[in-house]
């Protein structure tokens, strides 16, 4: 079972609970949050706010490819994944991005939230524009997309 | 025909829309519809570097939502998304 969703901030937040309600609807006994939020350092400069934006259709489409992923190549195929990414302006410390995973044993569960984080760093279109304390910001640099 | 070309991540930066809108006389492949991007920005971004920086590593999007390839050809009015370098998460 899957839930992927892009989050407008203007319109919603990310809201820890209700990936936790989803993952006990599941039956698998082991589970993991993992969230990611605007940290206040990066390459020596103090951030105050990061602007996502994210072409929400090939994101959603990445998600659910990513997830079938995980039975195909990791062969987890007993599992529940929750997924949210933000989108808009966020503050110093807010969540940007959360994934929930479930499954029957604990190593599974690891392997599969690790795989999921690290596939949506590689490939889903989402992009990050830093904002600054001196008022200045910047998009940063990332990873062309594969398109063979 | 009208090409809109959709804008995301870095790429809002070319213009105050969320979009720019190109009218090219035949069909055309990707290859060469980045150049006729980059030669936009030449014009009207006086050769700013960087912008064709984004443009020359940027990955391009059909209207019906699949990555597409420098070989593949636009032959009608339709939308066309950029993608520069990702980074989310």
């Amino acid at each position: 079972m899957l839930h992927a969703k892009i989050i407008d901030i203007k319109k919603d937040k990310i809201i820890t609970s209700k990936a936790e309600e989803f993952i006990k609807s599941s039956t698998y006994g082991a589970s993991i949050i993992f969230t990611g939020t605007v940290r206040n350092l990066n390459d020596g400069k103090e951030v105050t706010g990061m602007t996502y934006d994210s072409h929400d259709e090939l994101v959603l489409k990445s998600f659910e490819e990513i997830y079938k992923e995980a039975g195909d190549k990791l062969k987890i195929i007993d599992k529940a994944v929750f997924i949210e990414h933000i989108k808009g302006y966020v503050e110093l410390g807010e969540t940007s991005i959360i994934i929930a995973t479930a499954c029957k044993h604990r190593d599974l569960a690891y392997v599969l939230s690790r795989y999921i984080i690290e596939e949506i760093k590689k490939r889903s279109p989402i992009w990050k524009k830093e904002h600054y304390k001196n008022e200045e910001s910047e998009w940063l640099k990332g990873i062309p997309i594969n398109t063979n | 025909m009208k090409i809109k070309l959709e804008l995301y991540g870095a790429s809002r930066d070319f213009s105050n829309k969320d979009y720019l809108e190109f009218y090219i006389k035949e069909k055309i492949e990707i290859k060469d519809f980045r150049k006729k991007i980059i030669d936009y920005l030449k014009i009207n971004f006086k050769g700013n570097n960087n912008f064709r920086k984004i443009v020359e590593a940027s990955a391009f999007c059909s209207e019906d939502n699949n990555i597409v390839n420098n070989n593949y050809k636009i032959s009608k009015d339709q939308k066309i998304g950029i993608i520069p370098p990702i980074g989310g998460g």
